[in-house]
């Protein structure tokens, strides 16, 4: 269903981008001497074997696609999964117990639920996530560049490779954040990347997610989990341990922390990740806090406590959007900002991850320049692929997108969460009609993507198996340099009809495995 | 974990004292449970009165099926129990996500034991739970003014009940004796002469019940 000869920017784009990273002999003669003295029986959920399997090779090199694959399907015989699958109520149960939740509203009532986990991880081999690696690094370091760009001295715009009506246009670009460099000139520091996994075997970027992406608790909660209830699986087989991230994370807080405590700023018990938000404020060791626990005197933000005492904070990760984050500076009927913030910010004497103003880099419109931005400031070639996209702002685009309105999948650049997401082949006629005359209306709102037929994975079903779209949200980490953190969010859609794998929408989520040999 | 905010100190206070409610208060009903099927129909009464709360039930059926699960009552056993949840959810990075499971667990035992024809079997395990939340906090929380503010509101608590069921004098003297060593080892704002004020209630020849609900609930600055 992917047409590849629209999948890129350009049309020499297709031949360009085709890998040519060198061959990675490394591991090609790897010993499996863990494996091979294994006692355990063979896999005795068969069709496991498909996890990631099912679609064929992946894109990157074919040596370091075989070299891969064949050693992932070696292990998918040798990996216990059984244990780990019959544990599967004792993991919720304890998922249930440690109250791993998500709110949602449903008719303006706030609702707590546990959030959908199904056991049988997404497993990634060793080589195929270096190769996510190395591409992640990439997209995230020209991401952060673009940044600075954008609200420095705008070369990407004066060299005429992004257009300045997609910027300014942008509800992401805040007027605001022009000219403020932020400590270490660290925009994104933590950077949500959504990918999938077409039938072709490529790996593709669904979107960039560079505001408050959320969602790697969720992973590293339930490695632990799984290795109480299963601990044999662990002990058989090579996983990169990903129980990590909240050291990762409060490391980068470390490195651009300017002087003072760090904390988390949540906006409060009712909102949809507040499990994170308090999960990662625990296992980090920093004080989970509102607006009503910080006040700016001077120049300068301090977390006040208990009995009037106060201490200076140096970094905080907020989970506000933007523009509730100061009244006197954004969204002046904001009740969970802190006022002043941003002016402490813009003065260098705080940290706030991520950097306010992030949101014109993941628009869906400038996702569509992500590869020309790697090649403009990198000077390299992307190495991983967006989805086919169009952008009904350019003529011939809007002509294609016209044409092949039932084959697309249009999104309305405003919005987010899977919502404002139509396929164009289950709209009716009248449906179609008003979407066509609003996107001749408004071209700047909307993109349109080939429909990724991308992998379905296994899921238990009632006892037995079933096949889902999932996609991937790796997390990457930027101090010293760019860290992808070796596992990720895998989100399926629990409606076999569905593309759409939003926890908000219903959607369940997957560990992601990925091999150490 | 250094300073801590006004909130959470508040929070903390109150999920201590929440946790105690619960607790003496399910023991109380069980005890109370066996009795009340033999007996008539109003014998709730007694149990309304001995803790000053308003009898709002039909009869001893309705009390038995509102007072512990009653989720539109205010003096319930359910609702203070949520009410312990609803500080301890806010509490995670102070108390730890294995002390707060054990307030979670109780939760569910309680939804369980609402369905259930059985209800004490569930409130053993309630109980078990709430026990297991002291133990826990004693164990896993560091900070040690975070352990003192849970336990100054859990004393305050059992003062406050153990005067409304007008227990004897050992029981509330040992209670203050309890509170008064261990506020001195907190951070928080308290009223020194009400704390003198309580140990003198505990001495004097006729003990003042009233008296020492009044000053104990305004004891602390929360």
């Amino acid at each position: 269903m992917v047409l590849l000869q629209h999948a890129f920017c350009n049309a020499s784009d297709f031949l360009t981008l085709m890998p040519t990273l060198k061959i990675n002999n490394q591991y090609a003669h790897t010993s499996l001497k863990r494996v091979s003295g294994i006692g355990y029986g063979a896999l005795n959920y068969g069709s496991v074997l498909a996890l990631s399997g099912n679609c064929g090779y992946n894109s990157y090199t074919r040596h370091e696609e075989r070299s891969s694959d064949n050693r992932r399907k070696k292990w998918f015989k040798l990996v216990n999964l059984d244990k780990l699958l019959k544990s599967t109520d004792d993991i919720n149960g304890l998922l249930a117990r440690y109250g791993v939740k998500f709110g949602i509203y449903k008719n303006g009532v706030f609702k707590e639920q546990l959030f959908p986990f199904d056991p049988i991880p997404r497993i990634i081999g060793k080589d195929e996530f270096s190769y996510l690696e190395r591409g992640l690094k990439q997209r995230v370091t020209a991401l952060n560049l673009f940044l600075k760009d954008v609200y420095g001295k705008k070369q990407i715009i004066s060299d005429g490779v992004v257009p300045a009506d997609f910027v300014y246009a942008a509800s992401g670009y805040l007027a605001p954040c022009e000219g403020i460099v932020p400590p270490k000139e660290i925009f994104s520091h933590v950077s949500g990347i959504d990918l999938v996994l077409g039938k072709d075997g490529v790996w593709y970027i669904l979107e960039d997610n560079l505001r408050v992406p959320s969602g790697a608790s969720y992973p590293t909660i339930v490695r632990g989990l799984e290795r109480r209830c299963s601990p044999r699986t662990f002990h058989d087989t090579p996983i990169e341990d990903n129980r990590n991230y909240p050291l990762l994370l409060r490391h980068v807080m470390d490195f651009v922390n300017t002087g003072g405590i760090s904390v988390v700023l949540t906006p409060g018990r009712y909102n949809a990740a507040y499990f994170e938000h308090s999960y990662l404020a625990e296992q980090m060791g920093v004080p989970l806090v509102t607006c009503s626990d910080l006040e700016v005197e001077g120049d300068t933000l301090f977390f006040t406590g208990y009995a009037g005492r106060k201490e200076r904070v140096g970094a905080v990760y907020r989970r506000i959007s933007d523009e509730y984050m100061d009244p006197m500076t954004f969204r002046p009927e904001s009740l969970i900002g802190i006022p002043h913030i941003f002016d402490v910010y813009r003065k260098g004497n705080v940290a706030l991850l991520n950097s306010p103003g992030n949101g014109i880099a993941d628009d869906k419109g400038i996702y569509y320049f992500v590869p020309k931005m790697i090649e403009y400031y990198l000077r390299e070639e992307p190495i991983l692929r967006n989805a086919p996209t169009y952008l009904p702002f350019y003529e011939a685009d809007r002509k294609y997108v016209m044409e092949h309105f039932d084959t697309l999948v249009i999104k309305d650049v405003a919005e987010a969460g899977g919502y404002g997401v139509v396929f164009g082949s289950k709209l009716s006629a009248g449906e179609k009609e008003r979407l066509r005359a609003m996107i001749a209306a408004q071209p700047r709102r909307f993109i349109a993507q080939e429909v990724i037929d991308f992998c379905d994975i296994p899921i238990l079903d009632e006892g037995g198996q079933v096949e889902r779209k999932a996609d991937l949200r790796a997390f990457v980490l930027s101090s010293e340099e760019p860290v992808v953190w070796k596992s990720g969010l895998t989100r399926f859609s629990r409606n076999p009809d569905s593309f759409i794998v939003n926890s908000s929408q219903g959607g369940g989520f997957k560990d992601t495995w990925v091999l150490s040999l | 974990m250094g300073i801590k905010s006004v909130m959470n100190t508040d929070r903390l206070f109150w999920l201590g004292r929440y946790s105690e409610r619960v607790y003496t208060t399910l023991k109380l009903f069980s005890s109370s449970f066996d009795t009340l099927i033999e007996q008539r129909e109003d014998d709730h009464r007694v149990f309304c009165e001995s803790l000053e709360i308003p009898d709002i039930y039909r009869d001893k059926d309705d009390f038995i099926a509102r007072y512990p699960f009653g989720l539109d009552d205010p003096n319930s056993i359910i609702s203070n129990l949520y009410r312990a949840y609803d500080n301890a959810i806010e509490l995670r990075e102070e108390i730890g996500s294995e002390t707060l499971s054990f307030i979670q667990m109780a939760i569910y035992e309680m939804k369980s034991a609402m369905r259930s024809e059985a209800p004490l079997l569930h409130f053993q395990k309630i109980t078990d739970a709430i026990l297991a939340f002291w133990g826990c906090a004693d164990d896993q929380i560091d900070d040690e003014n975070t352990r003192n503010i849970i336990k100054i509101g859990k004393r305050v608590e059992r003062i406050d009940l153990y005067a409304r069921l007008r227990r004897d004098r050992a029981v509330i003297r040992r209670e203050i004796r309890r509170l008064s060593w261990r506020i001195r080892r907190t951070e928080l704002i308290y009223s020194e002469a009400g704390l003198q004020r309580l140990q003198e209630l505990a001495d004097a020849p006729e003990l003042d019940y009233l008296e020492i609900i009044r000053i104990v609930d305004a004891l602390v600055e929360c």
